[in-house]
């Protein structure tokens, strides 16, 4: 094949960054030794459920369309993508504890719902089984309003792995759970800080006077 | 956030476990108190182990902390441990970005994490596309897979 270089002055090491690319890792190691389909019951919820690391993705990666501050566009975009990451781990997760189930197992750990509609297939679902929606993710195209919802859905998602933990006793499981969780922890303080910053370019004496992500651009 | 505004909020000395808040602010909204400048940080094994960087954030649930993960100590998992300093201390400058110290650290962590990924990649094969200029054939889509059980650990 005879391919000419398309994008002539683009340099080697920019090739990278020129989109949304995949790197062939984990954010953190998923290794489950024993599967339990049981566990993978409830883990599903942070696949598909309303607090889930989907709904995360895509809250702050729509979000950032409207914002009109640099620091907000990046950080919705880099914690945006790290949540794509943990979706993927999530994923790692429910399959590697519903890989080789026999047909007892299914039956015994009640995995029969979930299997009967998507066999050992990963579906976006709440652990009630009710599927992924975009009903659990809020993007008003406010400021204040985004940066406040973007801070409850990281509590939202920390308590959801809070209950996870209290419900596992696989120490494999545990170990990714606890990364997971503490990530929220991070993100909670980043989007603060980020409002802190939001907030200090407003008018101090009246902070809901405008909404910047709308009504600078219309002076 | 420009400079000026991480001067005025980060001066005070918290420690390492709280920050600075404004003296005065504007009613009605809700303040975090903003991690100060150059905060202490963790080896990059224990970071990602522990899911941060910052033993300021490191907030666990009823105080229980990984004490390994399974990777460690493998090339993996130092590759992994490198890649995790380079996305916390980007969150980290998204909102500290006039923080010199912690700019320096994350071109370094870069290098490191660039280095590391090519020795990586000559034993275990790609990470990215682009790592394929480095290698024999079309290895891309050789398993194991991330999600897969067995990974490319480097331990068989």
């Amino acid at each position: 094949m005879d391919l000419r270089p398309v994008a002539v002055g683009l340099r080697r090491k920019d090739r990278e960054e020129l989109m949304f690319t995949y790197t062939k890792t984990l954010q953190y190691p998923v290794k489950i030794a024993n599967p339990n389909p049981a566990l993978a019951k409830f883990i599903i919820t942070q696949y598909g459920g309303p607090d889930g690391e989907l709904g995360a993705s895509l809250r702050y990666l729509s979000q950032r369309f409207a914002m009109p501050y640099p620091e907000l566009k990046g950080l919705l975009t880099d914690i945006g993508t790290e949540e794509l990451g943990h979706l993927e781990m999530v994923g790692a997760v429910v399959h590697q504890l519903t890989r080789s189930m026999s047909i007892e197992d299914i039956k015994k750990a009640g995995y029969d719902a979930y299997f009967v509609d998507h066999t050992a297939g990963v579906f976006p679902a709440s652990a009630s089984g009710t599927p992924w929606s975009a009903s659990g993710l809020g993007v008003k195209g406010d400021v204040i309003t985004d940066l406040t919802e973007d801070m409850a859905a990281e509590q939202k998602a920390r308590t959801t792995y809070d209950n996870i933990l209290r419900l596992s006793d696989d120490p494999d499981v545990t170990n990714v759970i606890r990364f997971l969780r503490e990530r929220e922890v991070v993100h909670f303080q980043r989007f603060g800080e980020a409002l802190h910053a939001a907030l200090d370019k407003l008018d101090q004496k009246n902070v809901y006077a405008m909404n910047p992500a709308f009504d600078a651009a219309a002076k | 956030m420009d400079d000026q505004t991480t001067m005025t909020t980060q001066q005070s000395d918290c420690g390492n476990y709280k920050g600075a808040l404004p003296q005065c602010a504007p009613l009605a909204v809700s303040y975090v108190p903003m991690q100060g400048s150059n905060p202490p940080a963790y080896q990059s094994g224990e970071a990602l182990t522990r899911g941060t960087l910052f033993p300021g954030l490191d907030l666990p649930f009823m105080n229980t902390v990984n004490t390994s993960n399974p990777y460690a100590g493998t090339p993996l998992g130092e590759l992994m441990a490198l890649q995790f300093i380079v996305k916390e201390l980007q969150l980290y400058l998204d909102t500290h970005s006039g923080d010199a110290d912690a700019f320096k650290a994350l071109q370094s962590t870069l290098r490191l994490c660039e280095e590391g990924r090519k020795k990586y990649v000559q034993l275990y094969g790609p990470v990215t596309m682009s790592d394929l200029t480095a290698c024999q054939s079309y290895t891309w889509i050789s398993d194991p897979w991330p999600w897969d059980y067995a990974e490319r650990t480097g331990k068989s």
